[in-house]
Parts: structure tokens; C-alpha cells; sequence
């Protein structure tokens, strides 16, 4: 097996192209998948010390994040503290601080695993993706990244520079869930987010995303629907959870059935709506 | 390649693989045998090691990527023959049974007392969380961090 250290954008670009090529940066997926023979790469370029993807900076009404930097980084970030805050929750409490130590959110995002924690608030951010292959660079919103199960939207040679996280409005109101079978270290079962705001009665900001209940993380527009313009009574509430469950499409696996995960996003869902309702 | 590391304070260099897993140069080229391997995929913590002062798992990090780093393993913590306080205090407060799992506690507590001089209950859990152990339980594990962060401010008080 190869080794690559790319020096920049071109070299990286370069050591893409050649048969068998994969990226490295944190390893805490790769290794594993290696390790279990699920893939086997003939090089690995390594960018978790390439400049050109790391960083943290505010630009434009949003935050760029380099794709090779650490979860530990971005939680260090001032600015991703005081104006992302429900991303620094959701790293706060993935995996263990050991992992947070190497893994980028890049590579949390291009495993594309239906679980990947970061995925559910940067798709309540409508956070987009800086993608740069061959052909040239352009931006992806995040909802258009997930493909399947470990499948994106990247194509040959392609690789996320960086993550765009628009800022949100600061009197929008989070809510954010991850139900797992202990604390530490768990791959969910189920996590939900929302993102809020009420304004004059009626809902006038609202963005409600899962993981693990699909093919991939997920925006839930049917939801979304029901409520945007709306004023918040009961019915609306349920009606709103019942779709949410409706629109996920879950399986059953060793963690837990497709019906529980069904119900609880419904669950989930009609909490979130009934605690915002009572809060105004 | 010609893999150069600041390991327990002393510069070393090595011809190894660049795809090879620290952990096992570090155990079989530098006989760092404290550094352990339990699961091998990140979700045991007995490998941690300080990669320029970050608890890190030695099995998920390719030999190359440490070229240039500072590391740290549980052979560096004693200094002239002396324990690390947190190495005395995982003694004291009888967090030790089998021995295999305690290296990986160790650098977690020494990594988490480093920017937590006095940390909660809460910040000792979750410092950690990735680290198991299948004799003692946490209890007592979870008393030796407090005991050691306790004997580090009173030791600070008294220079």
C-alpha cells in the first residue's frame, strides 16, 4: 500500500487520479474498515495536515469549516461555539474525545453513514459542501450529498474542501435529540433536530432533520410543511408527527425495529412542537 | 520512510512502513509495550496514547501520520524514578485489577487534567467514555481521577 502526503490542492487532485486511490485524514472509520477487510485501497492520501482543508472561518454570513478539521478543533472554535451551537452539542457527544481528536467533520460527512451524527444539524443549518475535482469546483447543499448508505454525491477524483454553515437567524430556537442505548461512545438509534421560530403566533422558520431512520440523514420536508405559516394547537402538533413518522423509512437492525424508530421520530417530533408552543 | 518521533521526550527515528498502525510501531519497533491493543477499532481506549498532548488511539493512526509528533505513552509519565500523580493515585484508590485497560485511563486522565485542573464528575466520565474495562468497574477508576487532581492542586499549592 501507497503512501501519499499531498502538498497541496494539485498534488491532491493528482494522487486522486491514480487506480485504487483513497483518502485518509482522521482514519477512525478507515482504519476500521480496512482492518475488516471491507476495503482494501492500493494508496492513501493523506490530508488530515493539508492546509488547504483546514480552518475555521466566518465569511459572508456563514462559516467555513475545512473538511480535514478535527472535531476537537471545531469545539475549541470561538466562533462555532457562540454562533453554531447546536453543532458543538452534537460533537461534544460523538463518539469519545479520542476520536474527536482525529476525525474531521469532512470524513464524519463523506462516510455517509445514515448515523453520522454532524449530519443532522448541518442539514438544519442547510449547511452546503465545497466540492473540488477534476472537471472543477462547485457547491452542494447538504441535503443533495447523501446518496445511500456510504454513498455521496462526490464523483471520481472529487473531495469536500470545506463546509459551509450559513449562521442562523440568533432568535431561531434548536431542538435536538439522539436516542442511543448508553451515552458514551453509541451509534444512535434514532436522532432528530429541529430548528424553530414563532413569529406573531404563526411558524415562520422551521427545518426538521433526522439520522438513522433512512437510507440516509434526512431533511423532513412533509413536516416542514404542515407547519410553516401555521399558529401551533394540538392538532397541528399531531399532525405534523404523524408525518414525520410517515416520511421516515427505517429498518430494523441489532439496535433497534423500523416500528420503534418510526414511532419515536413521530414522538420526538410532537415534544419538540410542544415544548416550543409552551415556551412562547 | 524514515519515521521521526519525539517519543516520552527523547527523539526517535525508525525505517517503517508509512501505512503501518502506530501502535504497532510503537509497540514492536520502539518496544512501547505499554501502549495495548484491545479492540484495534477504536472503541476500547486501552491504546491511547498523547499524540502532541491529544489522547489519541494508536491503532486508528498510520505510522506516517505521527511523523514530526510529539508522543507520549504511559512509559513517559514517571519522572527520576517518581510516579505521575495520576499513576499514584490509580494505586491509592485501588483502580487497578488486571492492569491491561489502566495505560489508556491513565493518558485520558493526565490529557483531561491538563485543561481541567478540577473537573466534575460529569467531565471525568466523559473524558472517559472511550475506554472499558472489564474488571473494576468505574467507580473507583472515576475516584482516582478526582484523587489525582486533588493532590495536583494541593502539590501546585504548596511551590
Amino acid at each position: 500500500m501507497n503512501y501519499v502526503r499531498p502538498k497541496g490542492i494539485p498534488e491532491l487532485l493528482d494522487a486522486l487520479q491514480k487506480d485504487g486511490a483513497s483518502i485518509v485524514c482522521g482514519g477512525t472509520d478507515l482504519l476500521v474498515k480496512m482492518r475488516r477487510g471491507l476495503i482494501s485501497p492500493r494508496s492513501l492520501v493523506d490530508v488530515s495536515r493539508l492546509d488547504a482543508l483546514r480552518g475555521i472561518e466566518e465569511a459572508a454570513g456563514e462559516i467555513r469549516i475545512g473538511a480535514a478539521v478535527s472535531e476537537n478543533e471545531i469545539l475549541k472554535s470561538k466562533v462555532v461555539i457562540e454562533r453554531l451551537p447546536l453543532l458543538a452539542h452534537v460533537l461534544k457527544r460523538l463518539a469519545a474525545v479520542e476520536i474527536r481528536s482525529r476525525g474531521s467533520l469532512g470524513g464524519n460527512l463523506v462516510n455517509a453513514s445514515p448515523a453520522a451524527d454532524s449530519a443532522v444539524p448541518l442539514l438544519l443549518y442547510d449547511a452546503r459542501l465545497h466540492l473540488v475535482g477534476p472537471d472543477g469546483e462547485r457547491w452542494l447543499p447538504i441535503d443533495e450529498f447523501f446518496v445511500g448508505p456510504g454513498r455521496t454525491a462526490l464523483a471520481a477524483g472529487e473531495f469536500v474542501r470545506e463546509i459551509g454553515v450559513p449562521t442562523p437567524p440568533e432568535d431561531a430556537r434548536f431542538f435536538y435529540r439522539k436516542i442511543g442505548r448508553r451515552r458514551a461512545l453509541v451509534i444512535s438509534i434514532a436522532s432528530l433536530g429541529m430548528l424553530f421560530r414563532l413569529n406573531g403566533g404563526a411558524v415562520d422558520l422551521i427545518r426538521v432533520a433526522a439520522g438513522s431512520v433512512a437510507p440516509t440523514p434526512v431533511r423532513i420536508h412533509d413536516a416542514e410543511g404542515i407547519l410553516l405559516g401555521e399558529a401551533l394547537d394540538d392538532g397541528r402538533i399531531r399532525e405534523a408527527a404523524q408525518a414525520a413518522s410517515r416520511a421516515v423509512s427505517p429498518i430494523n437492525d441489532v439496535r433497534a425495529t423500523a416500528t420503534y424508530r418510526r414511532q419515536v421520530i413521530g414522538d420526538l417530533l410532537e415534544h419538540f412542537l410542544t415544548q416550543a408552543s409552551n415556551a412562547d | 520512510m524514515n519515521l521521526q518521533l519525539m517519543l516520552n521526550d527523547e527523539a526517535v527515528s525508525r525505517d517503517v512502513d508509512p501505512c503501518a498502525r502506530l501502535i504497532d510501531v510503537l509497540r514492536d519497533e520502539l518496544g512501547t509495550k505499554g501502549v495495548k491493543e484491545g479492540c484495534g477499532e477504536g472503541e476500547c481506549g486501552a491504546c491511547t496514547i498523547l499524540l502532541d498532548d491529544a489522547p489519541v488511539n494508536a491503532c486508528l493512526v498510520l505510522a506516517a501520520q505521527a511523523d514530526g509528533c510529539r508522543i507520549t505513552t504511559v512509559e513517559g509519565l514517571s519522572k527520576n524514578g517518581e510516579l505521575h500523580p495520576v499513576q499514584r493515585a490509580f494505586a491509592d484508590a485501588g483502580a487497578v485489577q488486571c492492569g491491561f485497560c489502566t495505560p489508556g485511563f491513565v493518558l485520558a486522565a493526565v490529557a483531561l487534567l491538563r485543561e481541567t485542573p478540577n473537573p466534575t464528575d460529569d467531565e471525568i466520565v466523559d473524558a472517559l467514555a472511550g475506554h472499558l474495562c472489564r474488571c473494576t468497574g468505574y467507580r473507583k477508576i472515576v475516584d482516582a481521577v478526582r484523587l489525582a487532581a486533588d493532590e495536583m492542586a494541593a502539590g501546585a499549592g504548596q511551590t
